[in-house]
């Protein structure tokens, strides 16, 4: 059982991180209205020219921590998708409190994201890696909150339980402001479009400045796994996870997972961006508040 | 049982390196991020003990926890960023005592204790247990540590930003030195208040009175 459940990760993991790279290329020329990359082989020309580059460091890096955000990134990744039940009774990791070990997933990626810039000891990494924190933390806040009205009507903190509440109703309808509250953490925690305070172009790339070669090629594959992993949840919490007529649950799963990765996507590329501090009162004026009207309602809908 | 105790050990041992490695690291960012690893392993071991909320909450406050501290300790320092290499220990000998009375109270608490048998049960709901525990009999004392704790925080902040009640916070400061007893870094306190009138040390402190004195006539 467990096995099979690894099985079926490793095959989302894979070919979702594709599907992500191929959407990345392909969403920004439809909405510029070009066709010039051809999306299906530009991932991987990247990729090869990634790993073809020579790699250059820093005076004195910090590179313990330099080499393992990369990996612990995608570490992150693969747990969070780990706590999602595939289908009826099918969970890699079965834990009682699986929201809240998605949202130590959340906490440790701003941990992440802040060494990978921290630890290449130069001046763009680092003043990403402080943005990104500012900005980063109170956008977990945010998710928490609607974590925790998903978690409300199912009357527990276990994945499995709040896909089975939405066995008649999605969430989406029955908490319309949850997703798109849930759809800023996406942005945040994959470094993209408005929330990308990390490795944005003002920056030279923040956090990611100073890594060359392999190096870069594995962030950027972070990046993208942890994209799935996001879109995963979120179709889980909100869209009915593996529910579903005819298909398997899987199959359901996954295919709901590429709907929310395409706008999420999409929403990158769409979204002005604006200052820190802008988005820091944003988040904390607006979109907060907000968060707490999301609780009030699912906890009017979980009254008996 | 065996690979329980085997992962046992394991953490435990992380958790205790990673604990003693923060009083040896140079850096405040690198030892908060140490004592994460210490806190997690410990996180981990909780899960091991059968209390799934406690464990995992406890790595997920500790990330959040360690990431802040981290960035106030670095704001509210005078070394810029928490990049120049920094000794983490100080007051050796109390230090000491304290840690080795600390070890032996411990220690001897464990040794003649009568510590409790009581396994639990497979099937007890334990998470909605202790959420109804927090939430009813114990909250009024958890509100009130919370509120507590907030109210620390805002104090905090307030006491030391730079613009606080009780004036400049970096007045009079001096950066620390780039080697030891070298010359400080960045910044250097003025001798001569030169027309600024926030910088008041000693003789030109006299002088930039007598000149407000002078404005306000």
């Amino acid at each position: 059982m467990s096995m099979l459940a690894c099985v079926i990760l490793l095959l989302l993991l894979i070919f979702g991180t594709l599907f992500a790279a191929i959407l990345d290329t392909a969403i920004p020329a439809w909405i510029a209205g070009q066709s010039g990359a051809n999306p299906l082989t530009t991932p991987f020309r990247r990729c090869a020219q990634f790993l073809a580059v020579q790699r250059l460091t820093t005076e004195r890096p910090d590179m313990l921590n330099w080499l393992l955000a990369p990996a612990a990134y995608l570490i992150l990744a693969g747990i969070g998708l780990g706590v999602v039940p595939l289908s009826e009774g099918l969970v890699f990791i079965d834990l009682q409190t699986g929201l809240v070990l998605w949202g130590a997933c959340e906490a440790l990626t701003v941990v992440v994201v802040f060494l990978h810039g921290w630890s290449a000891n130069a001046p763009f990494p680092l003043i990403g890696a402080y943005r990104y924190v500012a900005i980063g933390l109170p956008a977990m806040l945010v998710s928490m909150f609607v974590v925790i009205g998903v978690a409300l009507p199912a009357q527990s903190l276990s994945v499995s339980a709040a896909v089975e509440a939405q066995r008649g109703l999605w969430n989406i309808v029955k908490q319309p402001l949850g997703l798109p509250l849930f759809m800023l953490l996406g942005l945040s925690l994959t470094l993209r479009g408005p929330f990308d305070y990390a490795d944005p172009f003002d920056l030279a790339a923040g956090t990611s400045a100073e890594d060359s070669g392999p190096l870069r090629a594995s962030w950027r594959f972070a990046r993208l796994a942890m994209l799935v992993s996001f879109s995963t949840m979120a179709a889980t919490l909100f869209l009915g996870g593996h529910h579903g007529p005819g298909l398997p649950g899987p199959l359901w799963l996954a295919l709901k997972a590429a709907g929310v990765m395409t706008i999420l996507v999409a929403l990158g590329h769409v979204i002005a961006r604006t200052t820190p501090s802008r988005m820091l009162t944003l988040l904390w004026v607006l979109f907060l508040p907000l968060s707490f009207l999301d609780l009030i309602i699912a906890g009017v809908e979980s009254l008996p | 049982m065996i690979h329980t105790d085997l992962l046992f050990y394991a953490l435990s041992t992380i958790a205790i390196v990673s604990g003693w490695r923060v009083f040896r690291t140079d850096s405040m960012v690198r030892a908060s991020f140490l004592l994460m690893s210490s806190f997690i392993a410990v996180g981990l071991i909780m899960l091991l003990l059968a209390a799934p909320y406690i464990g995992i909450a406890t790595v997920f406050m500790m990330a959040v926890e360690m990431m802040v501290m981290a960035l106030f300790m670095v704001m509210f320092m005078m070394n810029p960023a928490g990049l120049n290499p920094m000794q983490m220990v100080h007051q050796h000998r109390l230090s000491i005592i304290a840690g080795i009375v600390a070890f032996a109270a411990l220690a001897l608490a464990i040794l003649f204790s009568d510590l409790p048998q009581d396994p639990v049960a497979p099937g007890k709901p334990g998470v909605a247990d202790l959420g109804f525990e927090l939430l009813g009999n114990s909250m009024l004392i958890f509100e009130t540590a919370g509120v507590t704790l907030l109210a620390t925080m805002v104090g905090t902040v307030v006491l030391s930003s730079r613009s606080g009640r009780f004036g400049g916070a970096d007045e009079g400061s001096r950066p620390p030195g780039l080697e030891p007893g070298g010359e400080p870094a960045g910044r250097k306190p003025e001798e001569k208040a030169g027309g600024d009138m926030h910088q008041c040390h000693g003789p030109g402190r006299q002088h930039s009175e007598k000149q407000q004195d002078g404005d306000e006539q």
